[in-house]
């Protein structure tokens, strides 16, 4: 829409100024907001050499890539993707298993205590993870899950699952029980019920809820940091190792920054279409 | 179809820290096969719980229920055959008409129930029936409250119950649509003969539907009678107020021994039948069975008159009365406001109660 169109539709006696006003902000927000990528992009792009040239002319070069990519200097990279990507997905597979059952469960039913444990789920989530990982650590020194993927999906669970269960939770929720009931007497069984009926509607949910769990694993910092050497490490700390040595090297911590947002901007790409809530609406006249 | 028997039937809700509520206290009913039984009540009377206890939808405190004769208590829903028109339609939004037809019929398929081609003539057979067949594309949010209703009772219906249960199947719908869905819930229900229980607040939904009506309040059923007992001869204050209108005239009065009841110094009617002498009764007459005349009658002054062209509704103050009477007049009845009229009633048409039991005398 050009911004002729957009005045002209403006009702009559509406202050023009105001406008351009909100257009001046959001234009000042959106530098604000993108001028850190763009500064890690123009940083990655930079030779080694000119790194730290404050003028702004330099021959761009993929070097950093090729370095970061290649496993050069002694680090790993590709690894580390790899290992973030099965340690997250891996825990998003996990809590969805588990978690769709007791959103459900807690969603339809009040048993004895069931508030109880939806509140400790959601405590996992309000307690700083620094208060739990040097007992963690001593754990999984001793357990041996220790620089492992188990251990790793295992303890993301802390933050995948008290997103899942909560979200579907009130997804489940919104959908009228009368549609299981139906089903129930349709000749369904009630676990029939749960898969063909209630699970079917709440896909934008489930679909919605999953990147979200993924991106919370995937940024997660603080566990790979403690609970991790080599084998098991994830992109977050990886990244890091660049900056270590005699000379901290900015180029490839930014590449390797860039690199490790792919997988999370890929997948919110492909999963726009399921993130519109809505479609089980209909169902029921509110 | 099958004829359906509840037998004591009760339900006890109890919940740690509060007093056990008794939703459903000893119910007692018998529909023969292919008879429409409608059950009526105030929300809250345990109308609904009754049918999801009969669906299997909730578990059963005591008593018993008996589908062709065979208890279907211990059974859970899936297993009884009793098909159900939710209130708020439940149909599943992302298929399709024929999809959600054809939706109950898959979960028996591996019952050895017909192939697909089975399948997908029944869906065609029953929407024939229930006026479908240009819809069965549509997905349920495209459909008016109206066709909703109609695919909800189609797909309760595909299933070939013993038994079906109408949830307020009319109530969302607006005037115009009640009208005819309404008929055609008579006319399909006639075709197929089906035994039948319907669950409503709107006493004109069960009165035009039913062959017979329960009457229920409290988790109790008050009467059980064909719509025309129930008019006729309320069994107690409840039914009567509940049944019928404009809402029936209830005024409180004192016997006078000689078959009239005084309801103030100079204000008394004829009663049907006799009563003991200063007994506290309380008469009911409907506002279509008082009469306005010059002659005879009660003297009364018009506080109110609405005309609604093909009838019209008084509202009379009687001398000493503090109830207003309500009288239905006729299309060619004008009146003003504070004119003097005499009003009377059948004695025959008078329905007497007792004050404090509520039941009637007659």
């Amino acid at each position: 829409m050009t911004r002729k169109s957009r005045l002209s539709e403006r009702e009559p006696g509406s202050k023009p100024w105001l406008g351009w006003l909100a257009d001046t902000a959001l234009i000042l927000y959106f530098v604000f907001a993108l001028f850190p990528v763009a500064w890690m992009l123009i940083l990655s792009l930079k030779p080694a050499d000119q790194l730290f040239s404050t003028y702004f002319s330099f021959t761009p070069t993929l070097d950093s890539y090729r370095t970061v990519l290649g496993d050069s200097e002694g680090i790993p990279f590709v690894r580390f993707f790899v290992n973030s990507l099965v340690v997250s997905l891996g825990a998003v597979a996990l809590s969805l298993v588990v978690g769709l059952p007791a959103a459900y469960a807690s969603a339809r039913w009040r048993f004895k205590g069931s508030e109880n444990l939806m509140f400790t789920l959601l405590s996992f989530r309000f307690a700083p993870e620094l208060t739990v990982i040097i007992p963690l650590f001593v754990l999984y020194q001793k357990l041996g899950l220790f620089d492992t993927y188990v251990g790793m999906v295992w303890v993301l669970q802390l933050v995948t699952l008290p997103l899942i269960v909560w979200i579907m939770r009130s997804y489940f929720a919104d959908l009228t029980p009368e549609l299981e009931q139906a089903a129930l007497l349709d000749g369904y069984t009630r676990k029939q019920a749960f898969f063909r009926v209630a699970l079917p509607l709440v896909k934008p949910g489930i679909a919605a809820v999953s990147l979200l769990a993924f991106i919370f694993a995937w940024n997660n910092f603080v566990f790979p940091l403690i609970l991790t050497s080599s084998r098991a490490q994830t992109v977050t700390v990886g990244a890091l190792s660049f900056l270590g040595g005699d000379r901290p090297k900015y180029n490839l911590t930014a590449a390797a920054a860039l690199v490790s947002v792919v997988p999370p901007l890929l997948l919110a790409l492909t999963i726009q279409r399921y993130l519109v809530r809505g479609l089980s609406f209909g169902a029921v006249k509110s | 179809m099958a004829e359906l028997a509840l037998r004591e039937l009760r339900k006890t809700y109890r919940s740690r820290g509060r007093p056990a509520v008794d939703a459903v206290r000893g119910i007692d009913l018998e529909l023969r096969s292919g008879e429409l039984l409608g059950l009526l009540g105030p929300s809250g009377c345990g109308k609904s719980t009754t049918l999801r206890m009969i669906a299997g939808l909730e578990t059963v405190t005591g008593g018993d229920i008996l589908v062709g004769g065979a208890s279907v208590v211990g059974r859970p829903a899936q297993a009884r055959n009793i098909g159900v028109a939710f209130e708020n339609y439940a149909l599943y939004p992302p298929l399709s008409v024929a999809e959600n037809l054809a939706f109950g019929l898959k979960a028996r398929r591996r019952g050895a129930r017909g192939s697909r081609g089975e399948v997908a003539r029944k869906v065609a057979e029953i929407a024939e029936r229930v006026a479908l067949t240009d819809l069965l594309q549509a997905r349920p949010a495209g459909l008016s409250s109206g066709q909703k209703q109609r695919v909800a009772l189609a797909r309760a219906l595909i299933r070939e119950p013993d038994v079906l249960l109408l949830d307020e199947p009319l109530s969302h719908l607006d005037a115009a649509q009640r009208d005819t869905t309404r008929r055609e819930l008579k006319r399909i229900q006639g075709d197929l003969g089906h035994t039948t229980i319907l669950v409503t607040h709107d006493q004109e939904e069960a009165l035009s539907l039913a062959d017979r009506i329960a009457v229920m309040k409290d988790g109790v059923i008050q009467q059980l009678g064909t719509p025309y007992e129930i008019y006729d001869s309320p069994a107690n204050v409840f039914v009567a107020d509940f049944v019928g209108e404009p809402a029936i005239n209830l005024l409180p009065g004192i016997s006078t021994g000689d078959g009239h009841a005084r309801l103030s110094r100079t204000v008394s009617f004829a009663l049907p039948v006799k009563v003991a002498q200063d007994r506290e009764i309380v008469i009911g007459i409907r506002p279509e069975d008082l009469e306005l005349s010059g002659g005879d009658g009660v003297p009364a002054r018009v506080s109110a008159h609405e005309p609604l062209l093909e009838s019209g509704i008084a509202t009379l103050a009687l001398e000493g009365v503090v109830r207003p009477l309500v009288a239905l007049t006729g299309p060619e009845v004008r009146l003003v406001r504070d004119e003097r009229v005499r009003v009377g009633a059948d004695p025959g048409l008078t329905h007497v109660f007792d004050a404090e039991t509520g039941d009637s005398l007659r």
